[in-house]
């Protein structure tokens, strides 16, 4: 096995880094993948809550790069998907815990048991994001349909290419067709309009995200879910898929009618 | 062999062409127009002729072709120019962009940057030369310029020519709607509710005001 190293950043915060994560790494448990996730958004871990994997945590992030427990300890099974993987940092600890070369032979030596190493970044372009994407092959981007987050993607871009990192994907996240429809929203042409890069998923808003998180159990896979469908989407566009978008526009009662008529 | 009438050498500053000491003219041209129409030089870099290679009047028969097809052909020894910019270097901030060209005239010195990407939030370009943009300038992204600047693309950041008080500096670009743009002293930011085009457009300062109006290219 050699692992994807994927970092899924944003710039700002509150766009669905930590959800994207989380998401991205049960769907590729549940088509059988060996996934490991890396929290490193140290001093403010939430990924373990996502996962409801906090009452099991042991050791974490800070212990293993300072060499005091070798990583196999430092890793929590998910109860539900024998193939995934939690590495949660440190709540106490803060972001100069960890330098980007100790996350970097992390990575290496966690590649051959793997088959994805998804890293969650901290917000922002200090140090937490210089460490988060040493090591990473792939870079996802996440932002929403909103000047400031397209704004704050734009610029994490650049940084990632300043730091020789070429292959990114965008993700947006928290689409609200509606708003889109009515022109109250940035849509997907603004969107690629500035970024220009190419897009693996167009998430919309959904309550069951919050719902789920509250529970702890990823919303990815739920049929009765739009944003769950559109993450199971994303993760099958990471394992090569050729997969279409799907339509987010709400099925109107007119449009209906049209569709009827044969007229859409 | 066709291949080695004329033979290209990469150099520091761009590439070096070399020719057979024994071919004719017509076989260099030919075999230049054939590497051109082959898309084999990428636009924007620069070409060198050592002026001891060629007389000058076919030299200046090749300038012109590859100017046709967006490249710089200079006449001049590389070795010469490796010091001029030594000299201009401390003063460049953003390093990692193509080298800059140097073009001695007299005394004045006349230089032109290219940037091969899109600018992003957040990057800046400063520098005294002129500038080329082959590719977007994104909002939050700043090119300030001794000279002109010309945007091969959107231009939406925030764009200064002359910003060491060159008046005739002019700013170009296929889409024209910076947050912000400067020619020497002088500001102008774009309209709250703009009427966009699909045209290319110059700003220029006509009777001490920035004039924006649309071109043909």
């Amino acid at each position: 096995m050699r692992a994807e190293i994927i970092v899924i950043t944003s710039g700002k915060g509150g766009v669905g880094k930590t959800t994207t994560t989380a998401n991205i790494g049960v769907g590729l448990a549940m088509n059988d993948k060996k996934v490991a996730l890396i929290d490193t958004d140290t001093g403010l871990r939430n990924l373990d809550l996502l996962l409801g994997l906090e009452n099991r945590i042991m050791y974490d992030l800070v212990d293993v790069t300072e060499g005091r427990v070798p990583y196999k300890k430092a890793l929590v099974k998910h109860k539900k998907f024998e193939k995934l993987f939690l590495l949660p940092t440190s709540q106490v600890k803060d972001k100069s815990s960890v330098n980007p070369e100790a996350l970097m032979k992390l990575c290496d030596e966690m590649r051959e048991e793997f088959d994805y190493i998804l890293i969650d970044c901290p917000a922002g372009i200090e140090q937490g994001f210089q460490t988060a994407i040493a090591g990473a092959d792939t870079a996802i981007v996440v932002t929403m349909p909103e000047i400031s987050a397209v704004r704050d993607a734009d610029k994490i871009i650049g940084e990632l290419g300043r730091a020789d990192k070429e292959n990114i994907k965008l993700i947006v996240n928290r689409i609200r067709p509606q708003m889109v429809e009515q022109g109250d929203m940035l849509d997907m042409d603004d969107i690629n309009d500035i970024l220009s890069i190419t897009c693996i998923g167009q998430v919309p808003d959904d309550e069951k995200v919050v719902t789920s998180t509250n529970r702890g159990e990823p919303v990815v896979g739920n049929e009765d879910s739009l944003a769950g469908r559109a993450y199971m989407n994303v993760v099958r566009r990471i394992l090569g898929e050729d997969v279409p978008f799907m339509d987010l526009r709400k099925d109107s009662f007119f449009r209906r009618i049209k569709r009827a008529f044969g007229m859409n | 062999m066709s291949e080695d009438i004329v033979k290209i050498k990469g150099i520091k500053q761009g590439l070096l062409l070399i020719f057979a000491s024994d071919s004719k003219f017509d076989e260099i041209e030919e075999n230049i127009q054939k590497k051109l129409s082959l898309g084999f030089f990428t636009r924007g870099t620069p070409v060198y002729i050592h002026p001891e290679d060629l007389p000058k009047d076919d030299a200046e028969t090749l300038k012109k072709i590859f100017a046709k097809y967006g490249l710089i052909c200079k006449i001049e020894n590389p070795e010469n120019e490796i010091r001029e910019i030594k000299q201009e270097e401390p003063q460049r901030e953003e390093v990692s962009f193509a080298k800059p060209e140097v073009k001695v005239e007299g005394e004045k010195v006349e230089e032109m940057m290219v940037v091969n990407k899109t600018l992003r939030g957040g990057q800046e370009i400063r520098t005294k030369a002129s500038v080329l943009v082959c590719g977007n300038v994104n909002p939050g992204a700043q090119i300030i310029a001794g000279g002109s600047i010309d945007i091969r693309g959107k231009c939406l950041g925030v764009v200064h020519a002359g910003a060491f008080g060159n008046q005739d500096a002019v700013i170009i670009a296929d889409r024209l709607l910076p947050t912000q743009i400067r020619i020497a002293n002088l500001v102008a930011r774009a309209p709250d509710e703009g009427d966009e085009t699909e045209k290319p457009e110059r700003a220029s300062i006509k009777d001490g005001q920035i004039v924006i109006e649309p071109i043909e290219r």
